[in-house]
C-alpha cells in the first residue's frame, strides 16, 4: 500500500517536471538584461585538443564582451556529437552556447549507420571563429614525386596511402575528391588523430600526409615535411611559398572550420548581444596574433554567413555520399 | 651550448615561482594521482588553463610534476586499498595490497617510491641526453609494430591467471570483447551501441578500471565488515628507506623496467597503461622467484612502477621533438605548450631552448622531489588503513562517482562505472581475475587498429609486408618465445626428473 502510493507519488511528480521542462524548452524566455549568470561553452572535444585550445584562447575575450563569466566544459564522445546532442536539448536561453567543427557535425548525422536525430537544423549560428584549410605533405626524401602535378600523374597508375583521420573527416573527404574528380589510386589509412598520422608519415610507413595547416605548422617550418598544395581558394597566411590546389589545375577544396553555435529557439535579443560579443571578441587584434602564434587562422564570419558555410559544406559531403558507402 | 645558455636555463629555473610550481605539482601530483579515479590525465587537463597565467617554465615544471608524481600516487591506493589511483597502476595492486594484508604496507610503498623515482629520474636523463635518436626510433614503429606490441601484452593474460587458466583466458576475451565497443575508425561503423551517442566511442577505461577495481573493493570490504570479527592487520613500520637486501633484489628490474618504460613511452600509440603491464610482465618473466608473483612480490611491484613513471619521460620525448604526444597525459599537455606560445620542434630546443631545457630539469628535479616527498610520508600514508572501514567506504564511493563523472563529465560514466562494480565483485568471487580484463580492454583496440591499418599499408601482401620490417620481426620472436617458453621449461623439467 505505502509502497504503491510513494511509486504514484513519484510518477506524478516526474511527469509534472518533466511538462515543466518542455514548456521552457520551447519558449526561451525574452531576456532584457541578458547575460546575468555565467555561460556554458560545450566543447565536444577533450582539454588540451586543438579545438579546445582555440577555445580557451577566445574564452578570456569572449568574458570581457559578455560581462559574464565563460565556463568551457569538454563533453567528449561520438565523434563530437555527445556535445552537440546535448547542446540541441539545452534550454535555448543563450547560457548554453557550443563549439562546431565542420565537417565532422555534418559527416556525424549523414553516416546512416548511426541513425541520428538531429542535424544543422537544429541549431543556430552566433560566428565563425577559425578556419584551417587542408594541405597535403610529402616526406622530405620523397623520390617519385615532387609536386602535385606529378603525384597526381603518378597516382593515377600506382597506388597511394593517405593519412585520414576517420570515414568522412575533411582528410578522409580530400581524398575522395582527388579520387572522384582526378581518377587516383589514394587508400584512405585512418589513424585516431594528426599526431599519429604525422609519424605515420614521418616515419615512411604511410605515402601522403593530409593533415589541417595549423597541425603540420612546425614540421613545415622545420622542414621536415614538403608540403605540396593547400585546399582553399587562398594561399595560407603562414604558408605563403605553398600553391593552393586551383594553382596547380585541381579543383579540391576542403577546410574544417570552428565556429559557435546555439540551440535553435533563441530569442532574437539575446541572439544579437552573444553574436555582437563575438564579433567583437573573435575580431580582437590580440586574440587574432595569439592564435596566428599557434597556426590557427581566425577567419570572422557573422552567424548567418556561418551557417551558409555550413550548408554548404553539408552540400559537398551529399556529393561524396556515394563514395563514403552512405547512400 | 656555452656557458651563457646555461647560465640562462639556470637563471630560469631557480626562481621562487618555479620552486613553489614545482612543490606545488609533486604534492598535489601525488593526492590526485592516489585517489581512485582522478588519473594524470585529469590532473594535468584541470591545471592546463591555470598555468595559462604562470611564467612558462613554472607552469611547464608544475605540469610534468603532476604528471610523474600521480603516476606515482596511483601506486599508494593500489597498494594500499586495492583501489589503483590511475589506470597506469593497476598491475601494482595485484602484488602491492597482497603485502598490506600481510602487513608490509610500508615495505612495498617503499619500494614503489624508489622504483617510481629510478623510473622517472632515467627518463628525464633520456629526455635530456637522447631525445633525438629516441624519438627517430619511435618513428620505426607504426601499424605493424603496434598491433604485435599488443599481441606481445596479451600473452600477459597467461601468467595473471592464477589458479585457472581457463578463467584468466575468459577474462582477457571478455575484455577484448568490450574494446570492440563504439565506431569502429576504419569503416566509421558503429559496434554494440545499441544507438546510444555515448557508447559511440567506446567505454571508458577509467570508470572500467574504477568499477572493477575499486567499486568491487568496497563491495569486499562490506562483505567482510558483517563477518564475525573484524580483524585489523597490525602494520610494520619499517625504515624509510628500502632495506639492502630488498634493493638488490629489485635493482635489476626497475632498471630494466625503467629502459622498457622509455621505449613504451616514446611510442605515440601506447602510454603508462601498457608501460606498466609490459614492466610486470618482464619482472615475472625474468625472476628467479616467478611463484611469488601475485601474492606480494616486491619485484612485481617494482616492474610496474619503475615502468609507469619512465613512461613519463619517454612520452615527452616525441611531444617536445615531433609534436606528437606520446600518451594521452601528454596530449593533454601539447596545449599547455601550445598555450605558453611554445610550439613542439626544432625551435623549441633552439629560439626556446632556454625554456625547454629549464623544463626538462625542472622534470628531473621533480622525479627527485617526488621520491624524498614519498618516502617521508609513507608512514602517513599507511594511516588511511587505521580509517575506520565505514568512513573509507564512503570516501572511496566518492571518489568513484566523482571520478568516473569527471572523466568525459558524463552521468553515463558513472553508471558504467556502477556496471562494472557489481561485475567484478561477481568475477571476483566466482575466482575471475578482473587484471585481463583491463588488460584486454587496453590492447584489444590497439591490436585491432594496427591490423587493419596494416591490411590496407601492405596494399594486399600482409604477410610478406610484417616480414620486412626487422622491428615487427623481432616481435615475432619475442611473441613466439613467451607462447613455448612454458611448454620448453616443461619439457626440461621432465628429462632431468626423469634422468
Amino acid at each position: 500500500m505505502k509502497k504503491s502510493l510513494v511509486m504514484a507519488v513519484i510518477l506524478v511528480l516526474s511527469m509534472a517536471l518533466a511538462a515543466c521542462g518542455k514548456e521552457s524548452n520551447s519558449a526561451g524566455k525574452p531576456d532584457a538584461d541578458f547575460p546575468k549568470k555565467p555561460i556554458t561553452l560545450i566543447v565536444p572535444w577533450s582539454a588540451g585538443g586543438g579545438t579546445d585550445t582555440g577555445a580557451r584562447l577566445l574564452q578570456p575575450y569572449l568574458e570581457d564582451e559578455l560581462g559574464v563569466t565563460v565556463n568551457v566544459v569538454n563533453k567528449t564522445g561520438g565523434g563530437g556529437w555527445v556535445g552537440w546532442n546535448e547542446l540541441a536539448n539545452a534550454k535555448p536561453d543563450g547560457y548554453t552556447i557550443g563549439l562546431a567543427n565542420s565537417p565532422h557535425i555534418i559527416t556525424g548525422y549523414m553516416n546512416p549507420a548511426l541513425k541520428r536525430d538531429k542535424n544543422l537544423d537544429d541549431f543556430i549560428g552566433l560566428g565563425m571563429h577559425v578556419i584551417d584549410p587542408d594541405i597535403l605533405a610529402i616526406r622530405k626524401d620523397e623520390k617519385r614525386f615532387s609536386t602535385t602535378e606529378e603525384l597526381v600523374e603518378y597516382a593515377k597508375d600506382h597506388k597511394l596511402t593517405v593519412t585520414a583521420t576517420g570515414e568522412g573527416t575533411d582528410e578522409h573527404l580530400v581524398i575522395l575528391s582527388f579520387n572522384k574528380k582526378y581518377g587516383t589510386q589514394f587508400e584512405a589509412v585512418h589513424f585516431d588523430g594528426a599526431a599519429e598520422s604525422r609519424a605515420a608519415v614521418l616515419g615512411g610507413h604511410v605515402d601522403i600526409l593530409i593533415a589541417n595547416a595549423g597541425e603540420v605548422l612546425s614540421l613545415y617550418k622545420d622542414k621536415e615535411i614538403k608540403v605540396l598544395g593547400v585546399a582553399s581558394s587562398k594561399r595560407s597566411q603562414f604558408m605563403e611559398d605553398v600553391p593552393t590546389f586551383e594553382e596547380s589545375g585541381f579543383e579540391i577544396y576542403q577546410e574544417s572550420s570552428r565556429g559557435l553555435i546555439a540551440p535553435k529557439g533563441l530569442d532574437s535579443e539575446v541572439l544579437a548581444k552573444l553574436q555582437e560579443a563575438l564579433e567583437k571578441a573573435v575580431n580582437n587584434e590580440e586574440h587574432i596574433q595569439k592564435m596566428a602564434d599557434l597556426g590557427y587562422g581566425v577567419n570572422y564570419e557573422n552567424g548567418d554567413d556561418y551557417m551558409t558555410v555550413l550548408k554548404k559544406d553539408e552540400e559537398a559531403v551529399i556529393d561524396l555520399k556515394g563514395l563514403l558507402g552512405w547512400e | 651550448m656555452d656557458t651563457s645558455i646555461i647560465l640562462n636555463i639556470l637563471e630560469n629555473l631557480f626562481t621562487v615561482q618555479t620552486f613553489i610550481a614545482l612543490f606545488i605539482g609533486v604534492v598535489g601530483g601525488i593526492i590526485i594521482g592516489a585517489l581512485p579515479g582522478l588519473s594524470s590525465t585529469m590532473a594535468v587537463a584541470l591545471l592546463v588553463p591555470i598555468t595559462f597565467g604562470m611564467e612558462p617554465v613554472a607552469g611547464l615544471v608544475m605540469l610534468t610534476a603532476i604528471y610523474t608524481s600521480a603516476t606515482y600516487g596511483g601506486s599508494l591506493a593500489s597498494i594500499l586499498l586495492h583501489t589503483p589511483g590511475t589506470p597506469a597502476s593497476a598491475a601494482t595492486a595485484l602484488d602491492g595490497y597482497q603485502l598490506t594484508q600481510r602487513g608490509m604496507a610500508a615495505k612495498a610503498i617503499g619500494i614503489s617510491t624508489v622504483s617510481s623515482m629510478i623510473g622517472g629520474f632515467i627518463s628525464g636523463v633520456a629526455l635530456l641526453f637522447l631525445a633525438p635518436p629516441l624519438a627517430k626510433l619511435s618513428l620505426m614503429f607504426s601499424a605493424p609494430e603496434y598491433f604485435l606490441l599488443a599481441i606481445f601484452g596479451l600473452t600477459i593474460i597467461g601468467s595473471l591467471s592464477g589458479a585457472s587458466m581457463v578463467k584468466g583466458l575468459a577474462s582477457g576475451v571478455l575484455g577484448l570483447l568490450i574494446g570492440t565497443i563504439g565506431i569502429d575508425i576504419l569503416t566509421g561503423f558503429p559496434r554494440y551501441t545499441f544507438g546510444s551517442v555515448s557508447l559511440e566511442s567506446g567505454i571508458s577505461l577509467v570508470p572500467a578500471l574504477i568499477g572493477l577495481f575499486s567499486l568491487s573493493q568496497v563491495f569486499m570490504m562490506l562483505e567482510k565488515k558483517k563477518g564475525p570479527k573484524k580483524e585489523v592487520v597490525e602494520q610494520k613500520l619499517g625504515k624509510l628507506l628500502p632495506e639492502r637486501a630488498d634493493m638488490k633484489k629489485t635493482l635489476p628490474t626497475i632498471l630494466r623496467s625503467s629502459g622498457l618504460g622509455v621505449l613504451v613511452g616514446i611510442l605515440p600509440g601506447a602510454g603508462g597503461d601498457v608501460g606498466s603491464w609490459v614492466g610486470y610482465n618482464e619482472a615475472k618473466r625474468f625472476s628467479k622467484n616467478k611463484h611469488e608473483f601475485g601474492k606480494g612480490s616486491i619485484e612485481g611491484i617494482a616492474g610496474s612502477e619503475a615502468a609507469n613513471n619512465a613512461v613519463t619521460g619517454g612520452a615527452l620525448i616525441p611531444l617536445m621533438t615531433l609534436g606528437i604526444p606520446g600518451s594521452s597525459t601528454t596530449a593533454v599537455l601539447l596545449g599547455g605548450l601550445m598555450i605558453q606560445g611554445l610550439v613542439p620542434g626544432n625551435e623549441l630546443f633552439t629560439v626556446n631552448g632556454h625554456i625547454s631545457y629549464a623544463v626538462i630539469i625542472g622534470f628531473i628535479v621533480a622525479n627527485i622531489l617526488m621520491g624524498i616527498v614519498g618516502l617521508f610520508g609513507a608512514k602517513y600514508f599507511i594511516k588511511a588503513l587505521k580509517v575506520p572501514p565505514n568512513i573509507l567506504i564512503t570516501i572511496i564511493i566518492i571518489l568513484c562517482i566523482l571520478g568516473s563523472y569527471a572523466i568525459n563529465n558524463s552521468m553515463f560514466d558513472v553508471y558504467m562505472m556502477l556496471f562494472f562494480g557489481v561485475l567484478g565483485y561477481l568475477m571476483r568471487k566466482t575466482g575471475f581475475s578482473t587484471a585481463p580484463v583491463i588488460l584486454g580492454m587496453i590492447l584489444g583496440p590497439i591490436a585491432e587498429k594496427g591490423l587493419g591499418q596494416s591490411m590496407i599499408m601492405g596494399q594486399g601482401h600482409l604477410v610478406s609486408f610484417f616480414f620486412q620490417r626487422p622491428i615487427s620481426i623481432v616481435f615475432m620472436i619475442l611473441i613466439l618465445l613467451a607462447l613455448l617458453s612454458p611448454f620448453f621449461l616443461k619439457m626440461m623439467q621432465k628429462k632431468r626428473a626423469t634422468v
